[in-house]
């Protein structure tokens, strides 16, 4: 028979997936946060590129053309190393989002495995079988307990009812 | 009569007759100017309207991925395409009496020609040529069609393919649920779970609980009307583009997104109100009002 709060745990537990689906970017943006070392690089990088450009905006290109020059080569020095920088932080960052979604998915996919397993046999919820008539069938898979409200039914309607809410909520 | 006055008067008949065969040779080479600066324009023409018509001509109206398209794919692209001789030849018709740059600039006194058959050997001189172009354009056409058709589904795959790279970062941005939540989805969301407490309440005894949920929906069908209609903007996704580029018609796409979206808003209403009843008939448990 079914335990007093099966749809309550089945509830929560759906509700718990997709909200960590929503938050998947940030917590894949945090996690490559802090496993990138040489973040203050490309700051400091970036700081220099302003310096010099700023240098060099002040220098007259006709009077000084030998100092524009290397400022200009300097500059263009440092940017090919920032360019450099940023698209192995751009490429680390999408490696992290990949390992991210993956152990994501594949912890829900578990998640939703040991829910069935465990009411495979158990509705979460019973009603009396002719409240839900013509359906009863349908709605008690895969129990077969008549009024019963099968795992895979509920688990739909909560996974529908969940999306629909959080994506009104955000 | 003398010998010099007989070779005076050969020679002025010569003069003319070679003013005259002057005459014949330099209208022959502007006719053949203009000729060959048709066949030209053409050539060029074609080539590059075969070129531009695969390029532009899927494109504009087509996609948006254009869904508002109601031709098949198939018919679009093997369409003939219109000489550019023969506007150009009723243009010249037009256009005879100031007639081209050159004569316009030459006014040759016509010796012996009347205009008009003069005009008349212009246009069949110009008919002919590009029939007779076309002619073998239409020899070395055959594998043209397929050859066309094929640059003409690449470029549309491409394009398609930079629609969807544009598109996706909306709809990543958007969640897997990228529909919007309009006044009237909002409307019958509500609908549904004021019903389900209702029906838990007073109705769920006496009958099915999904019969009120499915009088709400026809009654739903009725009330659409009085709701603003908000656009819903044709998503380009992989499942669009790949039936747009296997030959199924814009239009019947669109009907089926659109009987997709009505099934699924109704699917969405009965999860709520399935939910909702569930919800209410627990609660009410919970507080220990009714024994099930």
């Amino acid at each position: 028979m079914a335990s007093g709060y099966a749809w309550f745990l089945v509830l929560g537990s759906v509700f718990l997936c997709n909200l960590m689906k929503t938050l998947l970017p940030t917590i894949s943006s945090f996690l490559s946060k802090m496993v990138q070392k040489d973040a203050e690089q490309e700051s400091e990088m970036r700081a220099e590129i302003q310096e010099m450009k700023k240098e060099q905006a002040s220098i007259s290109m006709m009077d000084e053309f030998a100092r524009y020059a290397r400022l200009e080569r300097k500059i263009n020095k440092m940017t090919d190393k920032l360019k450099t920088h940023v698209k192995s932080r751009t490429a680390q960052q999408a490696k992290m989002k990949w390992v991210v979604n993956i152990v994501f998915y594949i912890l829900q996919a578990a998640l939703m495995i040991s829910l069935i397993w465990k009411y495979y046999s158990d509705p979460v919820t019973v009603v009396p079988s002719k409240w839900i008539a013509p359906v009863e069938r349908l709605v008690a898979f895969p129990t077969g307990v008549a009024g019963g409200v099968g795992i895979t039914c509920w688990l739909v309607v909560c996974n529908k009812v969940v999306s629909l809410g959080l994506h009104a909520v955000s | 009569m003398e010998p010099g006055d007989v070779s005076a008067g050969e020679k002025a008949a010569c003069l003319s007759a070679a003013q005259r065969r002057a005459e014949i040779r330099r209208r022959k080479l502007l006719m053949n100017s203009e000729d060959r600066m048709n066949r030209i324009v053409g050539y060029t023409k074609n080539e590059s309207e075969i070129n531009a018509a695969t390029l532009l001509r899927p494109t504009e109206p087509r996609f948006h991925l254009d869904l508002d398209r109601t031709e098949p794919w198939s018919s679009a692209s093997s369409s003939p395409r219109p000489s550019p001789f023969l506007p150009e030849a009723s243009g010249l018709v037009s256009r005879s009496h100031g007639a081209t740059p050159e004569r316009r600039g030459s006014p040759l006194p016509d010796s012996g020609d009347p205009p008009g058959s003069f005009l008349e050997d212009d246009i069949v001189g110009i008919q002919q040529r590009p029939r007779g172009e076309r002619a073998s354009d239409d020899l070395s056409s055959s594998p043209r069609p397929g050859l066309q058709k094929y640059l003409s589904r690449f470029d549309d795959a491409m394009k398609l393919r930079g629609q969807l790279a544009n598109e996706k970062p909306t709809q990543d941005g958007g969640g897997s649920d990228s529909e919007e939540l309009d006044p009237f989805r909002i409307f019958r969301l509500i609908g549904s779970i004021l019903l389900a407490v209702f029906v838990r309440v007073f109705v769920c005894k006496f009958l099915s609980i999904f019969a009120p949920f499915l009088t709400l929906e026809l009654a739903y069908m009725g009330l659409y009307k009085y709701f603003p209609k908000v656009e819903k903007k044709a998503q380009t996704t992989v499942l669009t583009a790949a039936l747009l580029l296997s030959g199924i018609p814009a239009e019947v796409i669109n009907r089926s997104m659109d009987t997709y979206r009505r099934m699924s808003d109704v699917f969405a209403d009965l999860c709520v109100y399935f939910f909702t009843f569930i919800l209410s008939h627990e609660f009410l448990l919970l507080i220990g009002s009714e024994t099930p």
